[in-house]
């Protein structure tokens, strides 16, 4: 309960900045201009918070608890997007002047259709990648303060939407900024503790992964979604009731809801025909979700989509825009992966000692709670509530940053290219997207994240990602060559995927390359974008329209303020 | 004191997302003269090379890695202060290596564009 109420100064202090701007800001004369003259480490201190998702601060190290030390490819694939985008794409994509990939399609291409088709793209990589982030807010909640599921989701798409609708967001670059150091601070600080902490035997036991076949010790677990058990032998199991019955072997259905107590030496069941924490083959370091048996090219599958889809992501483009240059925006970019670097050194941390100790949230498939799940477990008293909180609080933080940014570029690709409406357009949009998300994540809880994160991922990888490149490295580029291959993208990628969640099953490669399909969707559509181009015939202005992106930024842009109000217009009292 | 001014203060992301109707109608054909047309073809030729080759080690590093971990199991069983060495190849390598990967790819850029 009172990890819970961690939660409320970060809901409510992001709920006041929303409706009020951040005030102090105000008293400093040059906000603007300093918004605009922004230094590259302060932006990619905002990139960087924005960027750092639930499914960062949270769900890295689930997927570690889940599938092993191979998850660890999702962080370095996040980071190495950057720096595709600090070689192709940061400095040509900041002198267009465009500040999302709709307005770049517009201003290279000339085609409003490209620009809705743009825009619609927008839309459906913003709901996938917040989907996650809604369901994980759920997650937590329930987790450290025992509300429903539903209860999670609802406070959280509340919270994002009515700070958006009231206030938009003012001053988010120091936000944002802030929110990068908090994130770092709330993610070392716990993991330094619970390394120290846990002791010598834990720590070991961290290193030298063994399958989790038996309960240690009395494992009390929740179900928050139904889930189907497979014992193996006679399990033990203390239902509500207080009695304890040998379940035989066979499938077991759990419904949501169902709280039950696995006593100590109890066999550990398999749930939903996933492989046990810790299982062989857990602590190779590739990519085997359910153990499929092409780890090779399921990580390099993993590898395709979030590299390429990192520059497509369309609130992270549009946070490119706070620099005053091409050059800011590269060197924003660099820093970038710098920063990046140091954060995803730690979630690992969390991944491996999570299997140690709290191995059963995989029963429950809410292995995403296992960073918040942690700290209780090494410590039962003050010091772990404390911890706790902390890092419900900073995952909290986490969750917000990216889906303000999310949401207000959704809305505003939905009021304003595709509708082209106005400020009360624009908040309704705000408060639509926002409920469309809530009700896609309330059923969304039984997926698994590394799923909804792919697909995000590889649908910018196999749209904007060649809309881009092709855009600002080939001049025959043509308008129609890029709808068929934007199109081509969005249909591919969300078809297999479909496929892969509600079709029959399939196994093997055919399998890995349905469920994630970047290897074969991202070349698929780069090479209709480049024939569809090929058989008609560029515009005579094309040319200049794509190597103006490569003018260097020689000529300094005159400052558009006529002059600098005094400090005092502000702050005088 | 002077209250002549008063500014709306807001991000970037808010503006663009209030502001409507800003593109549709103004676009022109992009022209550019003759000097500024050589000079963006040689920074175009010039930048084209240091990305390639990023993307290369990239593309190297990324994709060398996983086939080295297949290829050989026993890193696995290898340790270093008591963490198997092919979690560290993993969770700690790749990123030192992008920071200079990144730093060397700036400062290729940024060469490019003050000597042009």
């Amino acid at each position: 309960v009172i990890a819970a109420l961690a939660v409320l100064p970060v809901v409510l202090i992001t709920v006041l900045i929303g409706v009020r701007g951040v005030a102090t800001m105000r008293t400093t004369s040059d906000f603007l201009v300093a918004s605009r003259r922004i230094s590259p480490v302060l932006n990619s201190a905002a990139v960087s918070g924005e960027y750092l998702s639930a499914a960062s601060f949270l769900g890295v190290a689930g997927m570690v608890v889940k599938d092993g030390i191979g998850a660890l490819w999702y962080p370095v694939g996040f980071t190495a997007g950057y720096l595709a985008m600090l070689a192709l794409v940061a400095a040509p994509m900041r002198r267009s002047g465009a500040l999302t990939v709709p307005d770049f399609a517009e201003a290279r291409l000339a085609s409003s259709a490209l620009r809705r088709l743009a825009a619609i793209t927008v839309l459906v990589i913003g709901v996938l990648y917040m989907v996650p982030q809604f369901r994980t807010a759920g997650l937590v909640l329930s987790a450290v303060s025992g509300t429903p599921y539903w209860v999670g989701v609802v406070i959280a798409g509340a919270a994002v939407s009515v700070t958006l609708a009231l206030g938009g967001m003012r001053a988010a670059t120091y936000v944002q900024a802030f929110q990068f150091l908090l994130k770092l601070v709330l993610l070392v600080i716990p993991a330094l503790w619970l390394v120290f902490t846990v002791g010598p035997m834990v720590r070991s036991e961290a290193v030298h992964p063994v399958e989790f076949t038996h309960f240690a010790k009395n494992t009390a677990v929740t179900f928050e979604v139904d889930v189907t058990l497979q014992l193996a032998e006679p399990t033990p199991i203390l239902g509500t009731d207080g009695v304890v019955h040998v379940y035989p072997p066979g499938d077991l259905e759990m419904g949501s809801g169902q709280h039950v107590v696995f006593p100590a030496g109890a066999p550990v069941p398999r749930a939903n025909g996933g492989r046990l924490p810790g299982a062989p083959g857990w602590e190779r370091p590739l990519l085997d979700i359910g153990g499929g048996g092409y780890p090779l090219l399921d990580t390099l599958a993993v590898l395709i989509a979030t590299v390429l889809g990192t520059m497509g992501l369309p609130h992270v483009i549009m946070r490119f825009h706070t620099s005053p240059d091409g050059r800011a925006a590269r060197r924003t970019a660099a820093i970038t992966i710098c920063l990046l670097s140091v954060f995803y050194l730690v979630p690992g941390v969390y991944g491996v000692l999570g299997r140690v100790l709290v191995p059963q949230l995989y029963l429950t498939g809410a292995t995403d709670t296992a960073v918040v799940a942690l700290p209780s477990q090494v410590d039962t008293g003050w010091a772990g509530t404390i911890f706790t909180a902390l890092l419900t609080a900073g995952a909290f933080a986490a969750f917000l940053a990216t889906s303000l940014g999310l949401l207000l570029v959704v809305s505003g690709a939905t009021a304003h290219d595709l509708m082209s409406g106005g400020l009360r357009t624009l908040r309704t949009a705000v408060v639509v997207t926002a409920v469309v998300v809530v009700l896609l994540a309330l059923p969304a809880a039984p997926l698994d994240a590394d799923v909804l994160v792919t697909w995000a991922f590889t649908v910018a990888a196999a749209t904007f990602c060649p809309l881009l490149v092709l855009g600002i490295w080939w001049s025959r580029l043509t308008a129609p060559g890029a709808i068929a291959g934007v199109l081509t993208g969005l249909v591919t990628v969300s078809g297999s995927i479909l496929v892969s969640l509600f079709g029959p099953p399939l196994g093997g490669w055919l399998g890995v390359l349905v469920a994630r399909p970047a290897p074969w969707a991202v070349p698929l559509a780069f090479a209709v974008m480049l024939l569809v181009s090929r058989t008609g015939r560029p515009p005579s202005w094309s040319r200049d329209a794509m190597l103006r992106l490569h003018l260097g930024d020689a000529r300094p842009v005159t400052n558009p303020m006529p002059a600098r109000p005094s400090a005092a217009t502000y702050s005088s009292p | 004191v002077n209250r002549s001014k008063r500014i709306a203060v807001t991000s970037p992301q808010t503006r663009l997302a209030h502001g409507h109707r800003r593109a549709s109608g103004h676009w022109r054909a992009p022209r550019l003269d003759a000097g500024d047309t050589s000079r963006a073809l040689s920074l175009y030729h010039g930048q084209r090379r240091p990305a390639v080759l990023t993307l290369a080690a990239l593309a190297i590093l990324l994709c060398g890695l996983p086939v080295v971990f297949a290829l050989c199991p026993g890193l696995d069983q290898a340790r270093l202060l008591g963490i198997p060495v092919s979690w560290l190849m993993l969770g700690v390598l790749p990123f030192p290596a992008m920071v200079l990967l990144a730093g060397w790819q700036l400062r290729r850029a940024e060469a490019l564009e003050d000597e042009r």
